[in-house]
């Protein structure tokens, strides 16, 4: 074949000697050409520190998510997650003036607190990965369905959920309601078992009533609306209804049980020959249901090039936790290719109607209990940057600071004697740090 | 609003059309209130008319016709078309020869309208002592042809004429989406503010007018070389309209036509072109190269 050896000598590529002369000919400079044709793949990665004071949480973690466009708005969702997750949490039992003997989780060794400190368990150590499909495509005209799966794992907890959502558009695309249903299934496998709720933490070695796998299924509705106001003004509204049932407890949360007048926790002698707590501890009991109903309202605006995105939502619960979330950020851009974000985010809480900070020896032994300070009284601020910058070649680098600090609050009327003068609350601060990149291939 | 154009709203967007350049062309404007889908299309007609009336071969009050009348001597042009000669020239050099702005005057051997006759071999080569780059003197902003030589932006003129249009609707500020379609050569301005794709039609040659492909665009532009309508047919065989500069003679082998998305129109364009001129090899040549494109045979 004639033809044969002109093909067979590999072709230089010219297409970047062609944009340039294009530009030259549009007097203009350079510049992304593959950031603006659709890309068959594209792929977002992060790395994200979140590190509290005083060494207690530390979660590091890394993410993959891609998007592969199939064309006529067909699209594939897939991400993974990998995280570790170090440190130590507050266990939920008292600070004293004294140190402080637990069994551990495993009921395996016992661990200590020093004096006048709230109570950590840091035998935590735990890595979770976590996987995720979704697919979403036009049906119709006006109609746009969505189906996904998540499933994720961790040594003592397994994930699986599914979720479908359907939108339509009207009046010209201006307006697009949406409703979805999501359902999960989550298997938890304490370690050591999960202990019969306000049982008495064991010494070490003795076998206790505890009870195996549990589960919990969490049913999801939502309901929202998308409206385009002029030519830079968009507004979001969702109304949201979950009901979660079967354990919901913290397998390795328990409170200490004191004495009604000096608030001191109650001592406890492990057994002849044995190790063991030096207090009398109950593990915590939670209902198992709770239903949460929430609305969120968003607002985006751009003022020109700037963007300002604004939200706010309302959570309230039968378990009596209502909460209030505030977020506002800023989308400045600083140059061609670059942009600025600061993010500020203040959150509110009240408590559970089952939440104590101890439980005082000789009242009658309420039916719920938890000392878990997640569902106490809090308030959280968060403050922080973002800086995003596109390179030549389309794609997005981004690094992203936080601060986070939560001061929370048990009221006096819940405290007893001594327990008045000792910190009950432990306040947290954090940061947050995120490293992203975003490419197309 | 402009004579000569029309504007209609169609679901989500509107439709503004005017004929410019010997073709249908359109704007279609992402959804807006009425008095910025005039602007804007008022904006693009402008300039497409503007181009037109500049570098049409068919006048004789503008710079193409003072060139062509040179006689052989220099003619000083402006920054424009020399930006456009530029880019003629370079693309010359890339094709080695095959894309010339000289080559033109094939024209009056050639009548691609799907009919069955193929001039003589005498004429064409008559004609092709009248063509080659090399035999211009362009020394910027100085252009001479030798006498009988005739420059012809018709090869890149649409292309220019959809990102010069895209660049002037950019300039308006009305943060609008919008599609430039001169004759199938398209651009989109930037991306809409809903973040959907536009769905653009790539028509197929069996059936025109009928989108064979759609392709989702959100930003970037797309060109086509090759036309269902234009070949000749001469003893089973068929000659695409794509004549090879050097030979005078259309390409052998060329697919019936190539799409290219690129980021711009003009480079868009020009990829469709030169891959055109690698003949049966155009398909091998587009995949070495890192575009998004179409071929059909």
């Amino acid at each position: 074949m004639a033809a044969t050896d002109a093909r067979n000598k590999r072709e230089k590529p010219i297409g970047r000697a062609l944009a340039a002369a294009a530009c030259a000919l549009l007097g203009r400079a350079g510049t992304a050409s593959a950031a603006d044709e659709p890309s068959a793949w594209s792929l977002d990665t992060a790395m994200l520190l979140y590190k509290e004071s005083d060494s207690r949480v530390q979660d590091l973690s890394v993410a993959v998510s891609a998007i592969r466009d199939f064309g006529d708005q067909r699209l594939l969702g897939l991400s993974l997650t990998a995280d570790t997750l170090t440190g130590a949490s507050a266990s939920g039992a008292i600070a004293l003036d004294k140190p402080q003997t637990f069994t551990s989780p495993s009921g395996k060794a016992t661990y200590s607190t020093p004096a006048n400190e709230i109570p950590l368990d840091d035998t935590f150590k735990d890595t979770r990965f976590a996987a995720s499909a979704s697919w979403t495509q036009p049906l119709g005209r006006l109609y746009t369905g969505s189906a996904g799966l998540s499933v994720s794992g961790e040594y003592d907890y397994q994930h699986l959920g599914g979720n479908v959502s359907l939108a339509r558009d009207f009046n010209k695309r201006n307006t697009t309601l949406s409703g979805g249903v999501a359902y999960s299934r989550d298997d938890i496998d304490p370690v050591g078992g999960a202990p019969t709720p306000l049982s008495q933490m064991p010494d070490v070695g003795v076998d206790f009533s505890k009870t195996g796998k549990q589960s919990k299924d969490v049913l999801d509705l939502l309901v929202g609306a998308t409206q385009v106001l002029g030519r830079s003004t968009v507004v979001r509204v969702n109304y949201s209804y979950s009901r979660a049932s079967g354990y919901l407890n913290d397998p390795y949360k328990f409170l200490s049980v004191v004495d009604p007048t000096t608030g001191d926790t109650i001592a406890h002698t492990p057994s002849a020959g044995l190790a063991g707590p030096d207090g009398v501890f109950l593990f915590e009991s939670r209902p198992d249901s709770r239903t949460k109903q929430s609305v969120y309202a968003e607002m985006k605006h751009a003022f020109g090039r700037p963007v300002l995105e604004l939200s706010y939502r309302y959570m309230t619960d039968d378990w009596n936790i209502d909460s209030h979330t505030l977020d506002g950020r800023l989308r400045w851009p600083l140059g061609a290719s670059g942009y600025l974000e600061p993010h500020l985010r203040y959150y509110t809480q009240t408590a559970a109607s089952f939440y104590r900070s101890s439980v005082p020896l000789g009242q009658s032994l309420p039916t719920y209990a938890s000392s878990d300070f997640r569902l106490g009284q809090f308030d959280g601020v968060t403050a922080g940057i973002k800086y995003g910058f596109t390179s030549d070649s389309g794609s997005e680098w981004s690094a992203r600071f936080e601060y986070y600090q939560q001061t929370g609050n048990v009221p006096d009327s819940m405290l007893i004697g001594n327990q008045l003068n000792r910190e009950q609350f432990p306040d947290l601060k954090a940061i947050f740090l995120q490293l992203g990149y975003r490419f197309s291939l | 609003m402009k004579p000569g154009t029309t504007l209609r709203r169609e679901d989500d967007h509107w439709v503004g059309s005017f004929a410019a350049m010997a073709c249908p062309c359109e704007l279609l404007i992402e959804e807006c209130d009425e008095s910025t889908a005039r602007e804007l299309l008022d904006v693009a007609s402008r300039r497409a008319w503007w181009i037109e009336q500049k570098f049409s071969r068919y006048r004789d009050d503008n710079i193409v016709h003072a060139i062509n009348a040179g006689n052989g001597r220099p003619v000083e042009v402006d920054d424009e078309t020399a930006n456009l000669v530029d880019f003629g020239a370079t693309l010359t050099e890339h094709s080695e020869g095959g894309f010339d702005l000289t080559s033109g005057v094939l024209r009056r051997a050639w009548t691609f309208d799907g009919g069955s006759r193929v001039p003589d071999r005498a004429q064409v080569a008559e004609l092709m002592k009248r063509v080659g780059w090399h035999r211009a003197k362009w020394n910027r902003p100085l252009l001479a042809l030798e006498q009988g030589m005739e420059i012809d932006f018709g090869g890149i003129g649409k292309e220019y004429a959809v990102d010069t249009a895209v660049r002037d609707l950019l300039a308006t500020n009305t943060q609008r989406s919008c599609v430039v379609n001169f004759g199938g050569d398209l651009a989109v301005t930037a991306a809409r503010q809903d973040g959907r794709p536009w769905l653009i039609g790539v028509e197929g040659c069996d059936q025109p007018g009928v989108a064979r492909n759609v392709l989702p665009l959100l930003r970037g532009a797309v060109a086509t070389s090759g036309d269902s309508r234009r070949f000749v047919l001469h003893e089973g065989r068929r000659y695409s309209h794509i004549l090879d500069a050097r030979t005078g003679w259309p390409v052998l082998g060329a697919p019936r036509s190539i799409t290219v998305l690129a980021q711009t129109c003009s480079e868009a364009g020009s990829m469709a072109t030169l891959a055109m001129l690698k003949g049966v090899g155009a398909e091998d040549y587009l995949r070495e190269q890192s575009y998004r494109f179409w071929i059909q045979a």
